[in-house]
């Protein structure tokens, strides 16, 4: 209950100031920070309000962002987000703000081209059915683009901050995994092993790989007219050879998430479901040797006054039936349902958020509407690291005077 | 059928025929975007069929276990279980549906254990084109062909909690899709016979799910367009978790202009002691409600200009530790059934 009380009368500020310090330095000295959690939890914003954050504190900044919705491109001041990096903003401060879209299927155009033996390689891979489908349907391919791009883009050294939103994914923890999965995938000795007769010599080499290979390829076949195996069969004879470029980079990329200049921002929403995702997460980011920035738990219902819920009640019956009465009488049982909501929420997130984590937690309230232009951006930013409080978001229920 | 949880006497028959009237066919498919309630509507369009008499299977396809853990039910397998009067449920694998398909058509027994062995089907399900949608779709289509000893269909109402939004058009597509690659055979065959069952409005209806925001409302409108133009009957739209209406405008203007000393009595009267805090949340709140319900009605207005899909409304429920939401919210379902059908 400890939340509940340090987010009393102030509206949810105070008290969680460790969270907010952790994510106040992240901001001024990080050179990576990857934005995770559940769907529709409000990671881009997040992400886009942090990179904001350190534009305006005099650093270059990029927000790579995963299908962000029209009105946070608009938000940033862009019609549309395109795949290449766009000036947002041109501080005074001498920091700038660069927003960009992840586009999946050039992303792993561009890798194939890095990776492949030869150009026509490449382009084989890339006319390939097989490859067209990976590209897009693999799950933790989107994840692995995202990493993928992070350290191309890092590795240019134009930016002082990138902020990584990940994908919405049906397990935040699919993008730890996404790399291995990938690579182990790519590797597919056994993948080899069936097709890659089919591939060099046609089908007559079947033979050789033994009953469950050879069986298996025949009923196939003969219910897929074999092109299906064709595909595959080229699909890894044109992948040869690329397996090892494909490990090495997959490597390179968590070493550089392991450095302590790359951060995890955790965000999640007081629902219980979306609680045990963000403690899932912030586990495996311990035994995964990574660092966690904050826990941002977006559209807490704020504490709103100081009586409690069941006086609020007791009050509004004892109105009687003159209409201003009847309106005061529904507003003290609306202040009640608040006040019931609040207390929930941030019993949850204390019973979710247990030991360590409960450190990292940064509250941000539930608001009336949606973030809206850059100033809406500057705000959600300055309250994620305490230099503003909820009383300063726009629109947000329940605390503003 | 019995049904747990029966509809309302009242509303009894007049629930039933809405109820029919909106869902009309055999396969319901629901999808949302991330985060929206997919899965609880799903769960509680499976207790209202069940409650209007229905022999009903819920059926996942993405091996999370979460639309069991929404009806408080201990996790599904492949078997079709029934796990409350008239109300089944499965959790759907494709690498089991394909060695179910292998064994039916080719008695290929021998061969399992090899490739459970092996992990080749989860590759070849993983990476050939829309294979495993396929095969999830054609276990479904396998279901509603089923058909009782005396000629019925085994299940009234199949219900899918299926991928997302982002996902929903590739996901029913697979079996077009994979008639383009695979050019003769079984597979060919029966791929057309699920797009016929998908495509046909008494068979098949997608349900999306939405929150009255926008992000939601816009993939919805976008989604709804899709799977349209993919020849897939769309409707109805699900608006979920709305905001309550507890406080007319009126009201609101009123609550914002009681004075200050005129709250600090209604306040002493009852014998509560507040503080300033406390005067400006009361001021205020009925605004802010105002604000959010008007930021609402505006959503509700773009859903439901989507011509011919009827736009149902569910509201925020606080459900108890004990209390099952998709319950309270099958009341809820049919109630906006009745009221949509009377609007028509």
């Amino acid at each position: 209950m400890r939340a509940s009380q340090e987010a009393g009368a102030g509206g949810g500020a105070s008290g969680t100031g460790s969270g907010r310090t952790r994510l106040a330095s992240a901001i001024a000295d990080a050179e990576i920070l990857v934005a995770t959690g559940a769907g529709g939890v409000g990671k881009t914003t997040m992400a886009a309000a942090l990179a904001l954050a350190a534009a305006r504190m005099g650093r270059t900044a990029l927000v790579i962002t995963i299908d962000p919705a029209r009105r946070l491109a608009q938000a940033l001041g862009l019609e549309e987000l395109a795949s290449s990096p766009q000036r947002v903003l041109d501080d005074d401060s001498g920091g700038t703000l660069d927003a960009m879209m992840l586009d999946m299927q050039s992303t792993f155009d561009e890798l194939i081209d890095r990776h492949a033996a030869t150009p026509d390689n490449a382009a084989e891979i890339k006319a390939n059915r097989i490859y067209r489908t990976l590209s897009s349907s693999l799950s933790g391919t989107q994840e692995y683009m995202a990493m993928e791009k992070l350290h191309e883009l890092h590795g240019l050294g134009r930016w002082d901050l990138i902020v990584v939103d990940t994908p919405p994914t049906r397990n935040a923890l699919d993008f730890l995994d996404a790399p291995a999965r990938m690579t182990s995938f790519l590797e597919g000795n056994l993948l080899k092993l069936l097709l890659r007769p089919a591939a060099a010599a046609g089908r007559g080499y079947l033979r050789i790989v033994g009953f469950g290979a050879s069986a298996f390829m025949k009923v196939a076949g003969r219910v897929t007219g074999m092109e299906l195996l064709d595909d595959l069969g080229a699909f890894f004879a044109n992948f040869d050879g690329m397996y090892e470029g494909f490990k090495q980079r997959a490597d390179e990329v968590l070493r550089l998430l392991r450095q302590p200049s790359a951060r995890f921002v955790v965000v999640a929403t007081p629902e219980p479901p979306a609680l045990r995702e963000a403690r899932f997460f912030v586990e495996r980011l311990q035994q995964e040797g990574l660092h966690l920035a904050a826990i941002v738990v977006n559209r807490v219902q704020p504490a709103v006054g100081t009586a409690d819920a069941a006086a609020l009640r007791t009050a509004a019956e004892a109105l009687g039936e003159d209409r201003n009465d009847r309106a005061v009488a529904a507003g003290l049982a609306l202040l009640a349902h608040l006040r019931d909501t609040s207390s929930r929420h941030h019993h949850d997130i204390a019973a979710r958020l247990r030991g360590p984590a409960a450190a990292h937690i940064v509250t941000v309230p539930r608001q009336a509407r949606d973030v809206h232009d850059l100033d809406d951006l500057v705000r959600v930013g300055q309250y994620l690291t305490g230099t503003a409080t909820s009383a300063d978001l726009p629109a947000t229920a329940g605390s503003r005077s | 059928m019995t049904a747990q949880v029966p509809v309302d006497a009242e509303q009894g028959a007049e629930g039933v025929a809405a109820f029919d009237a909106v869902f009309p066919a055999n396969v319901v498919v629901v999808t949302g975007k991330g985060g929206v309630g997919k899965t609880t509507v799903a769960g509680t369009l499976g207790l209202a069929a069940a409650a209007a008499g229905r022999a009903t299977l819920l059926v996942e396809v993405e091996g999370r276990h979460s639309l069991s853990r929404a009806l408080a039910t201990p996790p599904w397998d492949y078997e079709e279980r029934e796990f409350r009067p008239g109300l089944w449920g499965t959790s759907l694998d494709p690498t089991q549906s394909v060695l179910e398909y292998l064994e039916l058509f080719y008695g290929l027994k021998r061969l399992q254990w090899a490739l459970e062995r092996s992990n080749a089907l989860d590759f070849v399900t993983a990476a050939a084109p829309g294979l495993r949608d396929l095969l999830l779709i054609g276990k479904v289509y396998e279901i509603e062909a089923r058909r009782t000893a005396d000629g019925r269909r085994r299940y009234d109402t199949i219900i899918v909690d299926a991928p997302p939004t982002g996902r929903i058009v590739p996901f029913l597509q697979a079996p077009a899709g994979v008639t383009e690659i695979v050019r003769v055979g079984p597979i060919r065959r029966q791929a057309a016979q699920i797009t016929d069952m998908l495509t046909d409005p008494r068979r098949t209806q997608v349900v999306m799910v939405s929150l009255l925001e926008e992000m939601p409302v816009t993939e919805t409108v976008e989604g709804a367009r899709a799977l349209d133009a993919a020849g897939l009957r769309v409707g109805p739209i699900i608006a979920n978790d709305a905001e309550p209406e507890v406080m007319s405008q009126a009201d609101a203007n009123l609550l914002a202009r009681v004075g200050r000393q005129r709250l600090a009595d209604v306040a002493a009267t009852v014998g509560i002691t507040w503080q300033e805090d406390d005067v400006d949340a009361l001021r205020r709140v009925g605004h802010d409600h105002r604000e959010r319900l008007d930021q609402e009605a505006e959503m509700a207005r773009r859903l439901d200009s989507i011509d011919h899909v009827p736009l149902l409304t569910l509201h925020h429920h606080d459900v108890g530790p004990r209390e099952l939401l998709p319950a309270v919210l099958a009341d809820e379902l049919i109630a906006e059934a009745v009221r949509v059908v009377a609007s028509t």
